[in-house]
């Protein structure tokens, strides 16, 4: 490869790394791969012509990337009349259910923290006498799927390859959440807010490492 | 979530149409689709990087496609690649499209055959 073809490799990987962290996150390092592996075949078979070609195709498509990512962002950002927020803690009451292959925890709570794009959520309580803390999950309702990572952007451990996470806000009172890997559901939740604002039914179904579960917690609103 | 009906991506975007093409047969990284819809189209249509990815984002986001966890041999394989595949709401949504496009043909042919009759 001459000096130049490689030099301008290195120039479409560093543009190819500006792309928005939502690009990156679904799309990973392919595009800056695909760039290197492009770069000398453009130069040889189409030579200037094609490589401004390859670059103007970059730059058109970097401001519209970080442009759809702004715009759903202004979408979440505009959510009015945010129900979710806060700390809630499950109560006892006859509609809820606990069919998992684990005990059923003697307190359990549930943190909402808004972000920039949804929410954090964080579920904590004790079982068996012991606290224990569930992984905190990114919720991001604009029916889009995204890869399921950790929040550092990991594969995490025990979840099946190619899984995706989805979520979808039909009302201000309503989240709805899933986890699907080939298009087959995992699992689906529903989260929603009493027209007081005062509990959130939590209803769970779908198939984990353990088996089939089924949850359905009622909480309380603890902290706003 | 309530599941996106397949007709509500109906007429399909040709970038989502050619990749989708490629992966009928099975999965295929970056790469092999750009080569794919170059060769299949005889020159005519290159995706480009960036806007392939583009649109694998979004088929990925819609439920059209998803990252596979199959891999070729050792051998055959370059760790880099990520491959991609067809779900089933893709191939749905495949199916009707190609259906869409049989009819516009078929009523193409008929007037023209009318055409030619006048």
């Amino acid at each position: 490869m001459s000096t130049f073809a490689m030099g301008c490799s290195r120039a479409y990987r560093c543009i190819a790394r500006a792309f928005p962290h939502q690009y990156r996150a679904i799309c990973g390092d392919g595009l800056e791969q695909l760039g290197e592996d492009v770069v000398p075949r453009v130069w040889q078979q189409h030579g200037v012509a094609g490589l401004i070609r390859l670059f103007a195709d970059l730059a058109w498509r970097l401001p519209c990337e970080y442009l759809f990512t702004w715009i759903g962002r202004l979408k979440e950002a505009t959510m009015t009349d945010d129900r979710f927020e806060g700390t809630w803690r499950a109560r006892q009451s006859e509609a809820s259910q606990w069919k998992v292959d684990q005990p059923a925890p003697q307190q359990a709570f549930l943190r909402f923290e808004p972000t920039d794009t949804g929410y954090l959520m964080v579920a904590y309580g004790v079982v068996n006498g012991e606290a224990c803390t569930e992984r905190p999950q990114v919720i991001i309702a604009d029916g889009r799927r995204r890869p399921l990572l950790d929040l550092s952007g990991r594969p995490i451990p025990g979840v099946p390859t190619g899984a995706m996470t989805f979520g979808s806000k039909p009302d201000p009172q309503t989240l709805e959440l899933g986890e699907e890997v080939d298009g087959q559901v995992l699992g689906a939740g529903r989260y929603k807010v009493s027209a007081d604002g005062k509990t959130l039914t939590v209803t769970n179904k779908g198939t984990g490492l353990k088996g089939p579960f089924e949850v359905v917690m009622v909480l309380e609103r603890v902290v706003r | 979530m309530p599941k996106p009906k397949p007709d509500a991506f109906l007429p399909l975007k040709s970038n989502w149409l050619h990749i989708l093409v490629c992966l009928v047969e099975g999965e295929q990284h970056g790469y092999g689709i750009m080569q794919d819809v170059l060769e299949r189209s005889s020159g005519k249509v290159r995706l480009w990087p960036a806007t392939l990815y583009g649109s694998l984002k979004r088929l990925i986001e819609k439920g059209l496609i998803a990252e596979s966890g199959e891999r070729p041999a050792p051998e055959l394989d370059d760790a880099r690649r990520r491959y991609y595949k067809l779900t089933p709401l893709g191939r749905q949504v495949l199916d009707l499209e190609s259906q869409r496009l049989k009819d516009l043909v078929r009523v193409l042919d008929a007037r023209r055959r009318q055409e030619a009759r006048s």
